[in-house]
């Protein structure tokens, strides 16, 4: 038998309120009301109902799918676990909305790195029209709020935690999930204790290191689901190499992940044209990066990487390595590099910060400009300024509202914003398509975090990219070593990032960090280097075999 | 009509019907003066108006210019399903008019008193919840004196003058059934009404249910998940797939309705 829900409380207060004629209605008034109780009627069980009250944002095909598919066949908890720049937030926010209209959420907490909680009230008031609120340090009312927005830091903390836990919450949303792997961490068993019934985890890499990570995943999702840790480990671990074991977890998977890619979503339409800008030192450049390599001698190999590195960037993140090294450096041996110092403040301008303003006074567009230093940063600023370019910075020390602002002036005000790595996450920027990567790191998919802040849902305009990296240098070597045969690879197989992250001891990027900073001369690096390049190289081929 | 044109009329006659007028009033674009009351009512600004008493000041309500079309060239609130705005009319016009009674318009010439029956006429929706959620209208109506049922009652009336004073040589009946007891049958019927329609749905969730409650219980006896984990998760399958229907009174009231009205109900 069915269950029904009587409503107790209506037919007392019609008995109440017949006697007060101040408290009842005219028919006009009484028709109003049944007529926006129609309005607000969930007319049938299929379907995006959410998409009519949002018809200013124009959703993709992907994103719809995506929605439909987790509230209809996945019932509401699963992992978002499309590649970056594919519109994951406005997937999440749609199957909110869909969860609100349809009257089966009321109460969701929205889990996100801190540096993230202002994009997502806004873009949920903006694109979605849910007002959100987000608690400050003291003052947090969980239990009135509806929607609420904030990190795991601030949700777990002491004055906080209990409120919220015993919160029985319709739909929890973790952004970034992937930070959560690791069953062990106090942020994960926070999570796993929070009282949910629908839960979307959002991830751009479900797998980033090892088949345990998406157990932790899952077990947020379904306890159980995959078995018990141990014997996970056990069965999957030890013959994780064996493809039926993969395949078979990946079904598992497939019930509660959906992953779109790039390459199978129309996103391409905007296609993203890269130009490697090779620019030659000036002869005192030349001498100058010569004199540096006396350095190798007698001191690390590391040191001189770095140097170099700088140089290839702006003299004045050269410097202050070199102060630095001065400073930290026994009283008798600092003078060694007062002639460096030396050298290096008779240097012309950099021959990258020619080019730039050269690329950027051709145009009226907005440029985005990537560098890895600090004192770079400041340079470049600088320079534009001197011919007449108009320029914001960027870093990811700002705090939320200073982002916002920054953002807000390059949108409107600047043509160029200048942006250290850090700068990298969590900014949107798709009024602007073209950027210029003033020195190159050493992973090529930061690249593509990079290019991803541009490059993404919501771009109408083709991208240019400009790398821009000094010949017969380091930087040479690092984009003939690692960019271009990334590239190919690239092309070959779609989820490399997947291969990368997947590297059996680390992922590529923690690979170049230790591989930096072990080795003693740079053969070393670069056989090593080399090898790794040729690691990955036998992944890609191993899946165009098998696939 | 179009959807669009359904939402202008509905708020124009929610404003007017709250005292509020039109002061602008173009193809697609319109524009309300709002009152006092009304502004404080739904324009979300308790400060300025907690300050405006305070400080004994009149206070100045604002205007509201709302659009039916997209383009932005003349401003104005565009009016589709998700318009926040609209939600908070809704939500004010169902708080404003839960309850009434009201007397049918009688122009009786004959000089001859009327006798008015008394119904209980209540609008609800139906919250169907589970594995899938939608809702469905119900309008119902009773007579209190001999009990007739009618369904699809708000259809019925719409078009019907009702006064909130009785009018003229009419005289309202005092009921029979008492308020409760209608009100009971409504709730009966319901239950009849629900358990003939097509409860696929229904099936379908306890299904769904059944079979995560087994894999959860194959999860605990293999010792999976511990006994913490396992009672909250069964308490969050229940909320999701557990199948129920939800009785959301909208609005009721009591009516009174001339025979020579009711009786073409009654045999057409």
């Amino acid at each position: 038998m069915l269950e029904i829900r009587p409503d107790h409380s209506f037919i007392q207060t019609l008995q109440e309120n017949l006697d007060h004629p101040d408290k009842l209605a005219t028919w006009d008034g009484f028709k109003l009301a049944h007529q926006a109780a129609q309005f607000k009627t969930v007319p049938k069980f299929e379907g995006l109902l959410s998409l009519d009250h949002l018809p200013h944002v124009n959703f993709m095909e992907h994103q719809v799918e995506a929605a439909e598919t987790v509230v209809h066949q996945m019932n509401g908890r699963a992992i978002l676990a499309d590649e970056v720049g594919l519109g994951k937030t406005l997937e999440a926010g749609l199957i909110l909305k869909e969860y609100m209209v349809r009257g089966r959420a009321k109460k969701i907490l929205i889990l996100t790195p801190a540096s993230l909680v202002n994009q997502w009230i806004q873009e949920l008031n903006e694109k979605f029209y849910i007002q959100a609120a987000s608690p400050r340090k003291k003052q947090a009312s969980w239990k009135e709020w509806d929607v609420t927005v904030t990190s795991i830091d601030m949700a777990k903390r002491e004055n906080h935690r209990e409120e919220i836990l015993s919160i029985d919450y319709d739909l929890i949303i973790i952004d970034e999930a992937h930070k959560l792997k690791n069953h062990k961490t106090k942020n994960y068993q926070f999570v796993q204790s929070l009282k949910k019934t629908y839960c979307l985890l959002l991830t751009a890499t479900p797998i980033q290191n090892k088949l345990s990570d998406l157990f932790n995943l899952v077990s947020i999702l379904k306890p159980g689901y995959l078995g018990n840790l141990t014997d996970f480990k056990k069965k999957y671990q030890k013959n994780a190499e064996e493809e039926d074991n993969i395949q078979h977890i990946h079904s598992l998977v497939g019930h509660l992940m959906i992953r779109n890619r790039r390459k199978d979503t129309g996103l391409d339409s905007s296609k993203r044209k890269v130009v490697n800008e090779l620019l030659s030192f000036t002869e005192e450049e030349t001498a100058m990066y010569q004199k540096l390599e006396a350095l190798k001698a007698n001191h690390p190999s590391f040191t001189w990487l770095t140097l170099a590195k700088e140089l290839c960037s702006s003299r004045e993140a050269c410097y202050m390595s070199l102060k630095q090294l001065k400073k930290n450096a026994p009283e008798e041996k600092a003078k060694v590099y007062d002639e460096y110092i030396e050298a290096i403040g008779q240097l012309p301008h950099h021959v990258k910060a020619k080019k730039m303003a050269e690329l950027i006074e051709k145009t009226e567009e907005k440029f985005i400009i990537f560098t890895e230093y600090r004192a770079t940063q400041f340079y470049l600023q600088w320079y534009l300024q001197q011919h007449g370019i108009t320029s914001v910075p960027f870093n990811g020390k700002f705090n939320k509202s200073k982002r916002d602002w920054m953002k807000q002036l390059f949108q409107n005000k600047a043509q160029v914003m200048v942006a250290t790595e850090a700068g990298g996450e969590g900014i949107n920027l798709q009024f602007c398509h073209h950027m210029i990567n003033y020195d190159l790191p050493w992973n090529p998919m930061r690249l593509e975090q990079r290019i991803g802040r541009i490059h993404r849902f919501g771009q109408e305009h083709d991208v240019k990219i400009y790398n821009f990296a000094v010949k017969d240098t380091i930087e040479d070597h690092i984009m003939k070593m690692l960019y271009e045969k990334i590239e190919m690879f690239k092309n070959a197989v779609g989820d490399l990032d997947h291969i990368l992250e997947q590297i059996p001891g680390g992922s590529f990027d923690q690979q170049i960090q230790s591989i930096l900073k072990q080795s003693d001369s740079q053969g070393e690096v670069d056989i090593k280097l080399s090898n790794l390049v040729s690691y990955v190289e036998h992944t890609v081929n191993e899946r165009r075999e098998s696939s | 009509m179009n959807t669009a044109n359904r939402y202008t009329s509905f708020v124009k006659q929610f404003f007017l019907s709250y005292g509020c007028s039109i002061v602008n009033d173009h193809h697609s674009h319109f524009t309300i003066q709002l009152t006092c009351e009304m502004d404080e009512e739904i324009m979300n600004r308790p400060f300025y108006w907690h300050y405006m008493k305070k400080m004994n000041r009149e206070g100045a309500p604002m205007q509201l210019t709302f659009t039916d079309t997209e383009q932005k060239k003349n401003g104005g609130i565009y009016l589709h399903a998700g318009t926040p705005k609209l939600h908070t009319l809704y939500n004010t016009a169902i708080q404003k008019g839960r309850t009434a009674r009201l007397y049918e318009v009688v122009r009786e010439i004959s000089g001859r008193n009327k006798a008015m029956s008394p119904w209980l006429i209540v609008n609800a929706l139906l919250h169907y919840r589970g594995k899938k959620a939608k809702d469905e209208p119900i309008s119902i109506g009773i007579n209190l004196i001999h009990g007739t049922m009618m369904l699809g009652m708000m259809d019925k009336i719409q078009n019907i003058d009702f006064e909130t004073k009785v009018s003229d040589y009419t005289f309202p009946m005092s009921p029979v059934i008492s308020l409760t007891s209608a009100y009971k049958r409504m709730e009966r019927h319901i239950e009849t009404y629900v358990s003939s329609l097509d409860n696929e749905w229904a099936i379908d969730s306890l299904h769904h249910l059944e079979k995560e409650k087994k894999l959860l219980e194959s999860f605990y006896e293999s010792e999976d998940i511990d006994l913490e984990s396992f009672t909250k998760e069964r308490e969050q399958i229940d909320n999701r797939y557990k199948p129920y229907i939800e009785m959301e009174v909208i609005n009721g009231g009591l009516f009174y309705i001339s025979q020579d009205t009711s009786a073409q109900w009654i045999y057409h």
